[in-house]
């Protein structure tokens, strides 16, 4: 591969769609990956105020759910107890009908970075999970190849995280996520720390993956162009406290061109709309407190 | 801005930076032994460098006469055991060294463990950590002689006395640096372990603990350093039927050799500054480069 020898972080996605994702490879039974959060409020043990205030959001199996919002709505905590490791104080999470206890490999989560485990090589970062899950050695490396071949990475295995550029970590992150199988991914603003080139390549990328494995996600990000483009759902969150104040379907069929301009106004729309809800919002915290909110 | 006309001594070669530094060394003991031969100050006071040879190379059994005869025996160290022997192999100083090594091989390995355990509780525990977090940084203002006294009352002069000064010594800052080790790691490891279903000790042996590695092993430098001190302190002060490096210069003191008080000194420091520089040091480089903390040489 002569692009990846140019510059790794800029290498050419190369991924076979296989039509039919992880919903019709397992055979009968229901698709799994149904999310749920019904009237979930979080306010921290130590922190001032409540972050959550009753957000109820339902993910689909296979569905791709973005929660866009200002920083420090809650986004990120909102993520946390999908994945379970925050407790909500009070409300309900739930899984295919079954309440969140803890983490767990069922709800694989995508950090924002600097996540991997840097004395590993990014396949043992990958086949990590499967380790602890117990699979035996056999089995891990055929799973772990078949997961860096899905984010085109097959080549760099033997690699340590140090050595891999930003955009490579964070594909070895979802590999790593993918691996385990999960019912749903949870992904934090994975992309935020990037280079726009490199962003737009890592969405097109997740894009086929996601179209591959059809696994239900929950996408947090403040990029609106991000949630345009990746979405079925868009969430729009307010801060201060953290509620879903508007929900956007996206009606333009995957995969998506990423510069297509349908993605483009539809962005314009939502910015509008984010932009709108914000004043609002301030406007109803100003004359609430008597000062103006923090955007 | 003008270039400077000279350059930073950095910027020098590797062999240059050596070569300078070796001769100044040389020229440092060439005028001290001058100052002995020319002035003459008396050897018994403070002894030239062709005694400290001699005496370190008596107590090896190597019989030299660089320097004039100090007393009797000279220069065979005096109140050593092994008189008999002639072999280097016997000698008072390899014997002790290894009486030594494997003194502190058992109790840094005991300390180690110690230091390990109690770290990780002081970590996990807010409640031992403000009981106990105090006392430990107190400990740690004590010299580790000062162990001894409560060593000899409750242990008696034996082994186990020294080994446990030794790990008085050295146990207390390792679980205060493990314990800070542990502390200064992103949480967002232990996060990313336990969704992938690392529980309980296996997020200890899998996650934690390698993520703590570079930290650990600074702790393992510190407390070797620590350790080695103590048992060299324990041995000058215990006299034991099994003979280390702190007899012999305890024995230099008993018989005034002062040859082979300084010989005894470097040698010890040179047994610290080898571990320091060809096992830690070097472990704690290869970790670094590993966690990309440093750039592959």
């Amino acid at each position: 591969m002569t692009s990846s020898q140019l510059r790794p972080g800029l290498e050419v996605p190369r991924i076979e769609v296989t039509p039919g994702g992880r919903a019709s490879r397992k055979e009968g039974g229901a698709p799994r990956g149904r999310l749920e959060l019904v009237d979930v409020r979080y306010r921290p043990p130590s922190g001032p105020g409540m972050i959550l205030d009753g957000i109820t959001l339902r993910c689909d199996p296979g569905e791709f759910v973005v929660v866009v919002g200002p920083s420090g709505c809650g986004k990120t905590s909102l993520l946390h107890i999908a994945a379970g490791m925050v407790k909500p104080t009070s409300g309900r999470a739930m899984l295919d009908g079954r309440e969140i206890g803890g983490p767990g490999p069922d709800r694989a989560m995508v950090f924002q970075e600097h996540a991997l485990f840097p004395w590993l090589t990014a396949a043992e970062n990958v086949g990590f999970g499967l380790k602890m899950l117990g699979v035996p050695a056999g089995e891990r490396e055929g799973r772990v190849a078949e997961a860096l071949r899905m984010v085109s990475l097959s080549s760099a295995g033997a690699r340590l995280v140090h050595e891999l550029s930003g955009g490579m970590r964070q594909r070895v992150a979802i590999a790593r996520a993918l691996v385990l199988e999960p019912a749903v991914l949870l992904m934090d603003e994975p992309f935020a720390s990037l280079d726009a080139q490199t962003r737009t390549l890592l969405h097109e990328q997740l894009q086929r993956v996601w179209w591959e494995t059809r696994h239900t996600c929950l996408f947090v990000t403040h990029s609106v162009g991000e949630a345009v483009r990746l979405a079925d759902r868009i969430l729009v969150m307010s801060a201060h406290p953290g509620r879903i104040r508007k929900e956007i379907p996206v009606p333009i069929p995957h995969p998506r061109p990423m510069d297509s301009p349908e993605l483009g106004e539809l962005g314009h729309i939502v910015r509008l709309e984010i932009q709108e809800e914000v004043t609002r919002v301030n406007a109803e915290v100003e004359a609430m407190v008597g000062r103006p909110a923090m955007g | 801005m003008s270039t400077p006309k000279w350059k930073p001594w950095s910027a020098a070669p590797r062999w240059a930076r050596r070569a300078q530094l070796i001769a100044v060394w040389v020229a440092v003991v060439l005028a001290w032994e001058g100052a002995y031969r020319v002035v003459g100050w008396r050897p018994w006071i403070f002894p030239a460098p062709s005694h400290v040879l001699d005496a370190t190379l008596g107590m090896l059994n190597v019989r030299t006469g660089f320097g004039e005869p100090l007393h009797g025996a000279w220069p065979g160290p005096p109140g050593a055991p092994g008189a008999g022997s002639r072999s280097i192999v016997g000698s008072p100083l390899v014997v002790a060294l290894g009486v030594s090594g494997a003194r502190l091989a058992v109790g840094f390995g005991a300390s180690m463990i110690l230091g390990l355990v109690v770290g990780i509780g002081l970590w996990r525990s807010a409640f031992l950590n403000s009981l106990l977090g105090p006392l430990f940084l107190g400990l740690q203002t004590l010299p580790s002689v000062c162990w001894v006294p409560l060593a000899v009352l409750i242990l008696g002069i034996n082994e186990r006395g020294i080994l446990f000064v030794l790990v008085m010594g050295s146990a207390f800052s390792m679980a205060i640096a493990m314990r800070d080790g542990l502390r200064s790691l992103p949480p967002i490891y232990r996060a990313a372990g336990r969704m992938m279903g690392a529980r309980g000790w296996r997020l200890y042996v899998h996650v934690l603990l390698p993520a703590s590695l570079p930290a650990l092993v600074g702790m393992l430098r510190q407390g070797f350093s620590f350790a080695w001190r103590s048992l060299l302190g324990a041995e000058l002060i215990l006299m034991t039927q099994r003979r280390g490096v702190g007899f012999l210069l305890s024995a230099g003191r008993e018989f005034a050799d002062v040859a082979q008080v300084v010989a005894v000194m470097g040698v010890m420091v040179a047994v610290g500054m080898v571990v320091d520089r060809w096992v830690f040091a070097v472990v704690e480089q290869r970790v670094r480069t590993r966690f990309g903390l440093v750039a592959a040489r």
